[in-house]
């Protein structure tokens, strides 16, 4: 070590800082009880997460409304909240900042679950787009041949969904197969992605398209493109 | 400041009458992390407890010099040991913990960070505030010695954010570089640089006041 290096450890003893708070009893209060871990995972260690927490545009949402989040949706791994304005946020073309493009297989090894897909005419995707080991994507085409993007993740618990209010941006609750789903349409809206650590917010993108979000198994699905709310729950149903 | 990551007390903060979770096995010797982390993982949260006690000083401190003052960094410390008992399951089986920790602490503790103003600036004990076992310097070895260290802090804010932030993490709360790459939420070689640099900026700002 340098005399500098030295010098900078010695200063970091001499440093006023603030005592260190016993945080023991507050963090067990936040646990649930013994036994129970608040994300169960079954396949503990293997599967990594993308929680998606989708800010619906709705700066002329609710007029009256001063309250900087409105309202919250929950499907599955994903949240959808009601905000007054968007955050900044990059434009983003199909499939940018997906991740890394690999094959379906590397894809499913990287994620640790089978990525489910609609049929295909011939063979499967040519590539699946992984972000952080977490969040599978791949472009798809719906019956009336628009190009839509589907985006599959773990589930982080119990699914549950909201009522919900209205506004410029529309989030309609639906079903896919049985399961919650919500249908998203109107006015742009900004996805956020953070990695498997928790918390850590990736990057926050600008989304123009409509967007149905679901549940099959221990996954949460998200479809987005400029599809018809009929064709995107026919796609949905369709994927195996 | 306190030692390094002496936040709790560890083992012997157990109660040595419960008879169940960890404190059954502790009887002839303490768990060692990784066993704690497993029986954590299994959702005993007497193992928590202990790794929370073992964690929550060097925690704190990293959030503090992160977060900028004492108010965030305390709730920044305690939601990131929440949320990290959460995210056990994608803990990977062996590696070390406290990295681990930090990087979600670290991760609160900059979503906390607010506008500079908000920021407490460093400062240094009070001159008759010695530590036990301290040699006691004369007056003027003790004044020069003081000065000295005003000067060097003085010149570590002037530095950019991320060059004090690495100075900070590596050298005052005295992190490993894998641990101030964690805290950072960088490459380790970004941590190499970045302290490069800094080392640099301040021989030269110290050079300069001479």
């Amino acid at each position: 070590m340098t005399s500098l290096e030295l010098r900078l450890l010695a200063l970091g003893h001499e440093l006023e800082l603030p005592a260190d708070p016993d945080l023991t009893a507050a963090v067990l209060e936040q646990l649930p009880p013994s036994g129970k871990r608040p994300f169960p995972w079954r396949r503990a260690g293997a599967l990594a997460f993308a929680l998606v927490a989708i800010a619906v545009a709705t700066a002329f949402a609710v007029p009256q409304a001063r309250t900087a989040i409105l309202r919250f949706f929950h499907v599955g791994g994903a949240t959808v909240v009601r905000v007054e304005t968007l955050p900044p946020a990059v434009e983003r073309n199909e499939a940018g900042g997906l991740g890394l493009p690999m094959s379906l297989q590397a894809a499913e090894r990287a994620v640790g679950f089978h990525i489910l897909l609609p049929p295909y005419k011939c063979c499967g995707p040519g590539r699946v787009y992984v972000l952080d080991d977490s969040m599978a994507t791949v472009v798809v085409r719906s019956g009336g041949n628009h190009r839509a993007l589907l985006s599959e993740f773990p589930s982080l618990g119990p699914p549950s969904l909201k009522k919900l209010v209205l506004g410029q941006t529309r989030v309609e609750p639906a079903h896919v197969n049985g399961r919650e789903a919500l249908w998203i349409e109107g006015g742009s809206h900004t996805l956020r992605y953070f990695d498997r650590e928790l918390g850590l917010q990736e990057r926050t993108v600008r989304v123009h398209g409509k967007v149905l979000i679901w549940l099959r198994g221990e996954l949460t699905l998200r479809l987005e493109g400029n599809l018809t709310k009929d064709d995107a729950l026919s796609l949905a149903r369709s994927t195996r | 400041m306190a030692g390094l990551g002496a936040g709790g007390s560890g083992h012997q903060d157990r109660n040595p009458d419960e008879a169940c979770g960890v404190l059954a096995a502790v009887v002839d010797r303490p768990l060692d992390e990784t066993e704690l982390v497993e029986r954590a993982r299994r959702g005993d949260l007497r193992a928590w407890e202990t790794i929370v006690r073992t964690h929550q000083g060097i925690a704190f401190r990293t959030a503090y010099v992160l977060a900028g003052n004492a108010a965030d960094a305390e709730e920044a410390a305690q939601d990131g040991l929440v949320k990290a008992y959460g995210a056990l399951g994608r803990f990977r089986r062996g590696a070390p913990l406290r990295p681990w920790l930090l990087r979600i602490v670290s991760n609160e503790a900059r979503n906390r960070r607010r506008s500079a103003a908000r920021r407490e600036r460093l400062s240094l004990r009070a001159a008759a505030e010695a530590r036990p076992g301290d040699a006691v310097p004369s007056p003027e070895a003790a004044l020069l010695s003081r000065e000295e260290h005003e000067r060097l802090l003085a010149a570590v804010e002037r530095l950019s954010e991320d060059h004090r932030d690495a100075i900070a993490c590596r050298f005052f709360l005295d992190l490993s570089e894998d641990e101030t790459a964690a805290a950072l939420n960088v490459r380790r070689g970004t941590v190499k640089s970045r302290l490069s640099r800094a080392l640099e900026r301040l021989r030269e700002e110290l050079e300069a006041e001479l």
